[in-house]
Formats: structure tokens, sequence, C-alpha cells
């Protein structure tokens, strides 16, 4: 099914409104809609609410055996496949440009800056190792899906425990939760991601655009970053042409954003982790 | 004798429904069901706009897109949507909206067995909160029959299936319970049971493993039981929704 564009009245109406200074939800220029993490009865299991947008993130682990090349390399796997539970305007089995961009965005945001450590996901060099896969489900598309899906898979993951493994010699012995207490993952750093969408010529710079503002901008940016103010990624895909002054405008924001959803993803794993 | 999960006392105890239904704001109906443990996620859009070779002249095309939590769609999930596809169709009054198409999509949430089940009941609440036109509903009920001691457990968990014999789903529709309450058939005498699960219209069953023809119609019967409770979920579900639909108008 096509998406509707907006109306030119729309358009015009949102437009207008970001020359004013606001936004058509109330928010100012740089806030994020709410964030509420829901996590599941098993480990490994978040839901992720952003404003309207909505992701389920589930992590899931198996034995396999490693590459001849990286022997004592783990593997880590993502799956995005956008849903038209998300919008009826995700087709079953054709990717999109959008479903593209969004799954290479999140690759390389969670898999690229190494921030799982996949040598530790090594159980017998050569033979062993853990395979883990995060499956992200996108249950309700109201725009910003990449700083939605990188929240859900990074607290997934920090939230997941993978059964204990003790090896002698030869024999490896995988032992079920009830046996022995599952151990949580060794994760570097925590990236998160912020998406930033411009207007007029990058005059209006505004973070976290609902799925009418994606709709109406020209241009877009995501900075992933993490608490360290490390840049693990920068995508501008695209888009009108920015000052380099506007980028590091933008990455000094972004530095404050991160901050706070971290703060607020540990909360919430702390107060889980209390409950279980 | 007590259950495997330990939350409940007997063999034909069901685990603690949940619902809630429009939560999506993408599509024109949603629900998410749970049988305890185990959750499932429904979106209906519809009617909308059909792929030309879709297209029904005299009927809309009904779609079932199912999606497992862990990995990619395959086989299982492709059976799911055949049967609940296949079910629904004598269901949903498709005549009603010709040369469109109503596209329905389940995402498992969690999964703690009986999730055809789960989907079932999922779907016919995300489809009554779309307000897709239906000749009735229906209410879902898997049970499984142990492999020791030859008893019929309903809803089982994933832990319990694992020690299954045979597992049964059944799908039955609520005109006919109405029906054989009219007809005075008395559900609770033991005696007649065959008799009475006869009656009842089943819209979809399903069983794997080794059983014989008289446990077959005792699980009818036990099921028939148990989808009376969920029907009557979903009626109090339905009421409740459209009380504070109403409500909210008024204020």
């Amino acid at each position: 099914m096509k998406e509707l564009e907006p109306s030119t009245n729309e358009r015009e109406f949102v437009l207008a409104a970001l020359r004013d200074g606001a936004r058509i939800d109330g928010r100012n220029f740089y806030d994020f809609r709410t964030l509420r993490l829901s996590f599941g009865a098993d480990y490994g299991a978040v839901e992720v609410q952003l404003g309207n947008t909505r992701v389920l993130a589930k992590v899931s682990c198996e034995v396999i055996r490693p590459f001849p090349d990286k022997p004592t390399e783990g593997f880590l796997m993502f799956n995005t496949e956008l849903s038209p539970m998300a919008s009826p305007a995700f087709e079953v089995g054709r990717q999109t440009d959008e479903e593209v961009l969004v799954s290479r965005l999140i690759e390389k945001a969670m898999k690229r800056s190494r921030a799982l450590d996949t040598e530790g996901l090594c159980i017998v060099a050569g033979e062993k190792v853990w395979s883990i896969r995060v499956d992200i489900h996108f249950l309700d598309h109201d725009g910003n899906l990449v700083d939605a899906a990188c929240i859900a898979a990074i607290t997934a993951l920090q939230h997941f425990r993978r059964p204990d493994v003790t090896v002698v010699g030869e024999d490896v012995t995988i032992h079920t939760l009830e046996q022995r207490n599952p151990v949580p993952l060794s994760i570097h750093h925590i990236p998160i991601c912020v998406t930033f969408a411009f207007f007029d010529n990058g005059n209006h710079v505004i973070v976290d655009p609902t799925h009418l503002e994606e709709q109406i901008k020209e241009g877009d940016m995501t900075i992933t970053l993490n608490v360290h103010k490390e840049v693990c990624a920068l995508s501008k895909a695209g888009g009108i042409p920015m000052e380099l002054d506007q980028i590091i405008q933008c990455s000094k924001i972004a530095v404050i954003k991160v901050a706070e959803i971290t703060a607020q993803i540990e909360a919430a794993l702390a107060a889980d982790a209390k409950k279980r | 004798m007590s259950r495997l999960d330990r939350t409940r006392t007997s063999a034909h105890q069901l685990r603690p429904f949940f619902s809630s239904q429009n939560l999506l704001n993408r599509s024109d109906g949603s629900a998410q069901f749970d049988f305890g443990g185990s959750s499932v996620l429904c979106s209906v859009v519809g009617p909308a706009e059909v792929k030309l070779r879709d297209e029904k002249l005299d009927k809309a095309t009904i779609e079932v897109v199912a999606r497992p939590l862990v990995g990619l769609p395959g086989v299982k999930d492709k059976a799911l949507e055949q049967n609940i596809r296949e079910s629904l169709e004598p269901l949903i009054l498709s005549g009603l909206h010709p040369r469109t198409m109503l596209q329905i999509v389940i995402q498992t949430m969690k999964d703690d067995g009986c999730i055809l089940s789960t989907a079932f009941n999922a779907v016919i609440l995300a489809l009554l909160d779309a307000g897709i036109p239906l000749k009735s509903i229906l209410g879902s009920v898997t049970c499984m029959i142990d492999a020791q001691s030859s008893e019929i457990l309903l809803d089982p968990t994933t832990e319990e299936l694992s020690r299954a014999r045979s597992t049964h789903v059944f799908v039955f529709d609520n005109k006919s319970s109405v029906q054989s309450e009219q007809g005075k058939m008395n559900v609770d005498t033991d005696d007649q049971e065959a008799g009475t699960s006869s009656l009842a219209a089943v819209l979809f069953s399903d069983s794997t493993g080794m059983f014989t023809e008289q446990e077959y119609f005792e699980c009818a019967h036990f099921c028939f039981k148990a989808s009376q409770a969920v029907h009557g979920f979903i009626r109090t579900a339905v009421q409740k929704k459209l009380e504070k639909e109403y409500q909210q108008t008024q204020a």
C-alpha cells in the first residue's frame, strides 16, 4: 500500500510552526518523546516505546562453529525486517530503501562500533562459539525507527543472560538456567543513536522527528555516541548540505541526549534486576 | 493434580487471560492477547487497496502475515498463516467489501506454548477493534494428553508440552454455544461428553501425536467448555472498550 503524502496544508502548518519555534506535538526542538522501556518475563526481551513508535527487541543465542580465519570470534547478528504491522506501507518480502537504510544504520551503530565483546563469546577456539542474535520487531511506526531500535537492541543485549558453560578438556557442558545462574554478556560501551531532521535549508534543526516531520524534512543525520563522548557512527545520507558548525552543534546536543538516555536505560535495568 | 507451572491447581484450569485493544496507531485495529506467559500482538488494516493480481471481484482478499519472535518466518509461520486465514474466511463478511484487501499481521511477543490459540484469540479481538463485519466471534483453546498419566491438560505451557503424547487445538464459534444452550443440552453432564461437543461448531481443529477416538472427543469437550470462558472474556473486553469509548464521546 502506498504511503499518503501529507497535504500541502499540513506541510505548511508544520513548517509555519517550526518557524515560530514550536513543534506540533508541543515539544521543544531538542526534546525526545517520552521513552518507556518494559521487560519481558525472560531475559533479553525489551519493548521500547518512543512516543507512538514501538519496537520489540528479543535476544537469543546458540552455539555454532566459528569461521576458520577467526577461530575465537563469536557472532552478533541483527534481524531488522520491517513488518506491515508497523505501517501498511511496508510490504512483506520486498525491502524498501528506508528499510535497507535502517538496517545498515543499526548494524553500523551496534556491530561495527564493537559494543559487544565478541571474543568473550568463544567457548572452544576453532570449535564452538556463541552466536548472539538480536531480532528487532517494529510494531508501530511514528518516526525515528533508528533511535528506538538502537535503544531496544542495546537494552536487550544488556538485559540478556546466556547459559553458563564449563569446559573440561574436550567436553563442553551447557548448563540450563535452572542448574546455574546464567551469565550476562560483556558489553564494552553503550552506543545510542540520536537522529536530527533539518528544515528550511538547515535553519531549523529538530531531534527525534515524528513520522509527519520525517515526511516533510529536507534532510536528516544520525549521530551515534556513547556516554564517554566517543562518536561510534555518523550518518548523513543525502538531504540538504550542512555547515560544519551545524554538525558540531548537533553533536553537542547529542552528547547531552545520550547521557540522558543512558541514565534512563540504566535505571530501567536496575529496577528490573531488583524485581527478579 | 497440581500443574508443572505451579500457579494452577487443576488440569482443566486455563492461565489468566489478558487483552488490550487499540494499542497501535498506524493500523486500523489492533489487539494483544495473553494466555499467561504467551502473548500475541495482532494488527488489522482494511478495507484497503488490493494488488491487482490478488483482487477478487465478489469479496475482500484476506491476507495473513505471521512473524515469529526469533528468526525469519519459516514453514511453521506459513502454516499458522494458512490455518488462520482459512478459519477466518467463513467468519468475515468479506462480500461487503469487494475488491479490497484485509491485511492481518500476527506478531508473537512471548512464547510459552499454545501460540496458535493465542493468535486466534488476538486476531478476533483485532478484527473487532477494526470494526470488520463478522458472522460470529471465535474462541480458541489448546489441550494436550500427558504421555505418562494420559491426563488431559488444558492450556499447557512449553514445559508441559514437552511431555505431551498428543496436542489438540480447537476453535469454536460463539453461535453454536448459544444454540446448544437453547437446545437445552446440558454441557456439564459427564456422560454426554461426546454428544455435547459434537453439537458445537468446530471452526478449526488440529491434532498432533497419538490418541484414540474417545480421547479426541474428550479433548473437544473440555476445550469447548473452556472456550466458553474465552468467549465470555472477549465479550467483556469488547463491552468495556465500547463503554469507555462511549464515555469519551459524552465527555
